[in-house]
C-alpha cells in the first residue's frame, strides 16, 4: 500500500513538473546568473569549495551606476497563481521572488560553478554526506527580523515536511539540518549527492521566515534586494527596493513585473513604450520590427531549456526503436530550427543543452536521411504509421509542427495534429494514463534529465531502461569526474534509443530599450533576477 | 395540435409570391455578382480537391515567407514555408465546410422550430419565442469557446457551436414568415378542408417560406465564414495544419509588420467570401421576400 501511495505521489509529482514545464516552455526563464557555463564546470562542489565573492548579477563591469528611483517595466507571459512556491509549481512564481525577494545560501555563477550567498562560505567533508556552512551576520528579513541558522534550519526541514510540490523531492536527502550557532549549519545527507548543493540554489533553497509562513500565498518576506511590494491580479507584481538590504542596493527603486497573455501586444507594448523590456520573445520572426538598434537591444543567450519531440515509448508503435529511430531520420533539425524559431538557439540530440557539465554533441546523431528512415520503417513494419501529434498552447509548438508534419509525410508517416487547449487534456499526456503519441514540450528545468529520463516508466515519455536507471543513480553518487562520465554515457544512450526527438536548445531571447541594462544575457537558474538591472 | 387559431389580431398580408417579373430577374447585378463570387469560391474548393499548386503539408524551409513567385510559390509563402495559393484554395474548402455545418444545424432545427412557432396558439407561440430570445442572448463565440473546451478545438465542433447559435434567427425569420402564409386563403380553406397541421407545414408553409429560408442560409453563411476566421483566430477551430484562412490571418498578424502579404491574401480571401455570400443573399432576398416585393 505505501508502495503504491509512493508511486502515485511520483506521477502526481511528475504531472506537476511537466505541465509546469509546458507552461513555462512559453520560454519564460530568464535568470539570475548570467555569462557561459562552461563545459569543464560542474554543478558539484564535492571536495568542498569556499568562496569570497556574492555571486552578484550580471552588471556592467566597471560603471555601475548609483541607485536610483526610476521604474522599470518588464513583459512577461505567465502570471502566478499564487506567490506561494511551496505548494504551486510552475515557473512563473520562483520567477519574480527567487533571488529578488527570497533568497539562498549559495547561487548560481556565471561559469555555473556554485558561490557564496546567505551563506559565506562552506565546506563538505571528504564522504561527501556533511556540510558545514557559515552564515553571513548581520542579514535581517524585509520585516526586520535577523536571520540564522535557526532560520536555515526551519527552511530546510519545511521543505521536507511541508512542501508539496515536486522539486521538493530534491530535498529528502537530508538526513538532519543542525544550527550550531546562530551563523554556524550543518547538514547531513543519507547519502552523496552530486546535485544537492545545485538544488540549493534553486527554489527549494530558498530561505524563509518561520513568522511568514502561514500567508506565502499572499506575502513574501525574504532577506532578499527587493521587497514584494503589489500585486494587480490579472495585470501586474510590483517590487520594491529594500531599503535594509545586507549588500549593495538594488540599482532600479521599482519593479513591474506586467503580464501579457498576447505575445503582438506584448511587442505593441514595447514598441510604445508601456514595457522596457520583452523577457521572452515568442515569435522570432517578429523581431525584424526592433531592428533599430539605437532604439533597442536584442539579447541572444541560451537558456536550460530543451525543445523536444515526446514520444510515447510505452506504447505501440513508438516502443519500437526503429520507429523512433526513423522519425529522428526524417527530421531534418536544422530546417526545423530555421522555420519555426527563426534560426535562434541549438540543435540537440539528447536531454542536454551546450552550457551542461556532461554535455555530448550530439545533434548529428540522426542526419537527415528520408530512405534510411523508410527503410528502418519497413523492418518494423510499419509502412502506413499513422501517428497524433498533441500540441500544448505554446509558441513553439505550433511553430515547428507544420514542418515536422511535413518532413514525417515524406517518410510516409502521416501526423494528425490535436490542440491541447485545455489542462484537463494536457494532464492525460502528462500523467497517466499517458495519452498521446507524440507531444512537444520546452522542458525548462536544469540538469532535469534524472526526472524527465529515469529509465522507469513511471513518467510521461514512459522510456524504461535499467541501465539509464543505475547510470544515473551511480552518477548522483559518486566522485565527480564519473559522474560527469556516468552523464554523458546516459546522454548517449538515450540519443541511440532514440528516447525521444530533441528538437534545439531554447534560446534566451529578450528584447530591451537601449536604455536598459544589465540584463542577464544566458538564463541558467529558475529567477528572473532584476537586482543588476538599471536604465541610463 | 388539432387546432390552429390564427391571431385575430394580425393584419391580413400579401399573398406570399414567388413571382416576380422575369425581366427584373435577369437584371438583378446583386445576384449576379454574389452568385459569381461564390461560384468561383466553390469552383476553386472543387478544384483544391484535385490539384493544388503545392501539397498543402509542404513546408519549403528553403523559401520561408517568401514574395510572390519565388521558389515557383505563385503567392509566395507563408512563415513556415507552405504555398499561399494551394493554401487559399484548400481554405477555400474549409470555408464551404464551416458554412455548410453551421448554416445546416441552424436550418435543420430552426426551420421547423419557426413553422412550429407560427403555427401554435399565441401563448404557445409568444413562450417559444421568449425561449428563442434567451437563446439568442448567449454570445456565438462563448459557445463555441464552451464547445471547444468540452469537445476539444476542432472545426467541426466550433461550427457546431455557431451553428446552434444561429438557430434563433431561422426561428424568427421562419416564424414571421409562417405567419403570413397561415392566413392565406387557401390555408383556411386547407384547415376548412379538415387537413391536419403536419400535413398543412409540409404541403403549403415549407414550399412558401423556401425563399426567406435560403436567403437567411445565404447571409448566417457569411456569418458562420466570419465566426471559423475569429475562433481560428484565436486557436479554436482546427489545428495548426488545418488549412483556413483564419489560421492564416492568425499565424500572419504576428508578423505584419514585417510580412503584410501574410494578411492580405487570407484578408482579401476571407472579405470576398463575406461579400460574395452577403450580395447573393440580398440578391435572393429582393427575388423572394414577399415583404419586399413591389420594391
Amino acid at each position: 500500500m505505501i508502495r503504491i501511495r509512493a508511486r502515485l505521489l511520483v506521477s502526481a509529482a511528475a504531472v506537476a513538473l511537466v505541465v509546469s514545464a509546458c507552461t513555462a516552455g512559453a520560454g519564460l526563464q530568464p535568470s539570475s546568473s548570467s555569462g557561459g557555463q562552461s563545459t569543464e564546470s560542474t554543478p558539484s562542489a564535492t571536495g568542498g569549495s569556499t568562496g569570497t565573492e556574492t555571486s552578484g548579477t550580471s552588471g556592467p563591469s566597471g560603471s555601475e551606476p548609483a541607485p536610483s528611483d526610476g521604474t522599470l517595466t518588464l513583459g512577461l507571459v505567465l502570471e502566478p497563481v499564487s506567490l506561494d512556491f511551496t505548494t504551486q509549481s510552475g515557473a512563473a512564481i520562483p520567477q519574480v521572488l527567487l533571488d529578488n525577494v527570497y533568497e539562498t545560501l549559495v547561487n548560481q555563477a556565471q561559469d555555473g560553478t556554485i558561490v557564496p550567498g546567505l551563506a559565506e562560505k562552506w565546506t563538505v567533508s571528504p564522504d561527501g554526506k556533511t556540510y558545514d556552512f557559515t552564515l553571513r551576520s548581520g542579514v535581517t528579513f524585509s520585516d526586520g527580523q535577523p536571520f540564522t541558522a535557526d532560520d536555515a534550519v526551519f527552511s530546510i526541514n519545511y521543505v521536507k515536511t511541508k512542501w508539496t510540490v515536486n522539486v521538493a523531492g530534491a530535498m529528502k536527502v537530508v538526513a538532519s539540518a543542525t544550527a550550531v550557532s546562530p551563523t554556524e549549519l550543518k547538514v547531513v545527507l543519507s547519502h552523496p549527492d552530486n546535485l544537492w548543493l545545485f538544488k540549493m540554489t534553486t527554489r527549494i533553497g530558498a530561505m524563509m521566515s518561520p513568522k511568514h509562513v502561514n500567508a506565502l500565498a499572499t506575502e513574501a518576506v525574504g532577506t532578499g534586494p527587493y521587497v514584494f511590494s503589489n500585486w494587480i491580479h490579472g495585470d501586474s507584481i510590483t517590487l520594491t527596493r529594500n531599503p535594509h538590504y545586507w549588500g549593495s542596493p538594488a540599482l532600479e527603486k521599482t519593479i513591474v513585473f506586467k503580464y501579457f497573455k498576447d505575445p503582438t501586444a506584448m511587442n505593441n507594448a514595447l514598441l510604445t513604450g508601456q514595457i522596457q523590456v520583452i523577457t521572452t520573445v515568442q515569435i522570432p520572426q517578429a523581431l525584424k520590427q526592433f531592428d533599430d538598434k539605437s532604439k533597442y537591444t536584442i539579447v541572444d543567450g541560451t537558456t536550460n531549456g530543451k525543445v523536444m519531440m515526446t514520444m510515447n515509448d510505452g506504447r505501440a508503435p513508438l516502443n519500437d526503436v526503429r520507429v523512433r529511430q526513423a522519425i529522428n531520420y526524417a527530421l531534418d533539425k536544422e530546417a526545423i530550427l530555421k522555420g519555426a524559431w527563426a534560426g535562434y538557439g541549438t540543435v540537440i540530440g539528447s536531454h542536454e543543452v551546450p552550457t551542461d557539465p556532461w554535455y555530448v554533441d550530439l545533434a548529428n546523431r540522426y542526419p537527415h536521411d528520408v530512405a534510411k528512415a523508410k527503410q528502418l520503417l519497413a523492418e518494423a513494419g510499419q509502412t502506413h504509421l499513422t501517428l497524433t501529434l498533441a500540441l500544448p498552447p505554446v509558441p513553439y509548438a505550433a511553430a515547428a509542427a507544420p514542418i515536422i508534419v511535413s518532413q514525417l509525410a515524406e517518410a510516409g508517416i502521416t501526423v494528425k495534429t490535436t490542440d491541447v487547449t485545455f489542462d484537463n487534456r494536457l494532464a492525460k499526456i502528462f500523467a497517466k494514463p499517458y495519452d498521446y503519441d507524440l507531444t512537444i514540450i520546452n522542458h525548462v528545468e536544469q540538469y532535469d534529465v534524472t526526472t524527465v529520463f529515469d529509465g522507469t516508466p513511471d513518467y510521461y515519455t514512459q522510456y524504461t531502461n535499467p541501465e539509464v536507471a543505475r547510470l544515473e543513480a551511480e552518477g548522483l553518487a559518486g566522485d565527480n569526474e564519473p559522474f560527469i562520465k556516468d552523464f554523458q554515457q546516459v546522454m548517449r544512450i538515450l540519443a541511440d534509443d532514440a528516447a525521444a526527438a530533441w528538437l534545439w536548445a531554447f534560446p534566451n531571447l529578450m528584447v530591451a530599450d537601449a536604455n536598459v541594462h544589465g540584463l542577464p544575457q544566458n538564463a541558467i537558474g529558475e529567477s528572473l533576477n532584476v537586482f543588476g538591472l538599471y536604465t541610463s | 395540435m388539432t387546432a390552429f387559431m390564427t391571431p385575430p389580431t394580425t393584419p391580413p398580408m400579401p399573398e406570399p409570391a414567388l413571382l416576380t417579373n422575369p425581366r427584373t430577374q435577369r437584371r438583378n447585378p446583386l445576384l449576379l455578382v454574389g452568385g459569381t463570387i461564390v461560384a468561383l469560391i466553390v469552383a476553386t474548393a472543387l478544384v483544391s480537391f484535385f490539384w493544388t499548386p503545392f501539397p498543402t503539408i509542404l513546408t519549403d524551409t528553403d523559401h520561408l515567407a517568401s514574395p510572390p513567385g519565388a521558389g515557383g510559390h505563385l503567392l509566395g509563402t507563408d512563415l513556415y514555408g507552405r504555398d499561399i495559393l494551394s493554401w487559399l484554395m484548400v481554405g477555400a474548402q474549409t470555408t464551404l465546410y464551416v458554412g455548410i455545418v453551421a448554416v445546416g444545424i441552424a436550418a435543420v432545427i430552426g426551420t421547423p422550430l419557426g413553422i412550429l412557432a407560427g403555427m401554435v396558439r399565441p401563448a404557445w407561440s409568444e413562450f417559444l419565442m421568449r425561449v428563442t430570445d434567451i437563446w439568442l442572448a448567449f454570445p456565438a463565440l462563448l459557445m463555441a469557446l464552451i464547445f471547444a473546451t468540452v469537445f476539444g478545438a476542432s472545426i467541426t465542433s466550433a461550427m457546431t457551436a455557431i451553428g446552434i447559435a444561429s438557430v434563433p434567427s431561422f426561428v424568427r425569420v421562419v416564424r414571421s414568415g409562417t405567419i403570413v402564409v397561415m392566413n392565406a386563403d387557401y390555408v383556411l380553406a386547407a384547415r376548412v378542408a379538415g387537413r391536419r397541421g403536419p400535413a398543412i407545414a409540409m404541403r403549403h408553409v415549407l414550399p412558401n417560406i423556401a425563399g426567406l429560408v435560403i436567403v437567411q442560409c445565404s447571409v448566417s453563411y457569411a456569418v458562420a465564414i466570419l465566426a471559423e476566421a475569429a475562433l481560428s483566430y484565436l486557436g479554436l477551430a482546427g489545428g495548426p495544419t488545418t488549412p483556413s484562412w483564419g489560421l492564416m490571418l492568425f499565424q500572419g498578424q504576428a508578423v505584419i509588420s514585417g510580412h503584410p502579404l501574410l494578411v492580405i491574401w487570407p484578408g482579401v480571401a476571407i472579405g470576398l467570401a463575406v461579400l460574395g455570400f452577403n450580395l447573393f443573399g440580398d440578391g435572393l432576398r429582393d427575388r423572394y421576400d414577399p415583404r419586399l416585393s413591389g420594391r
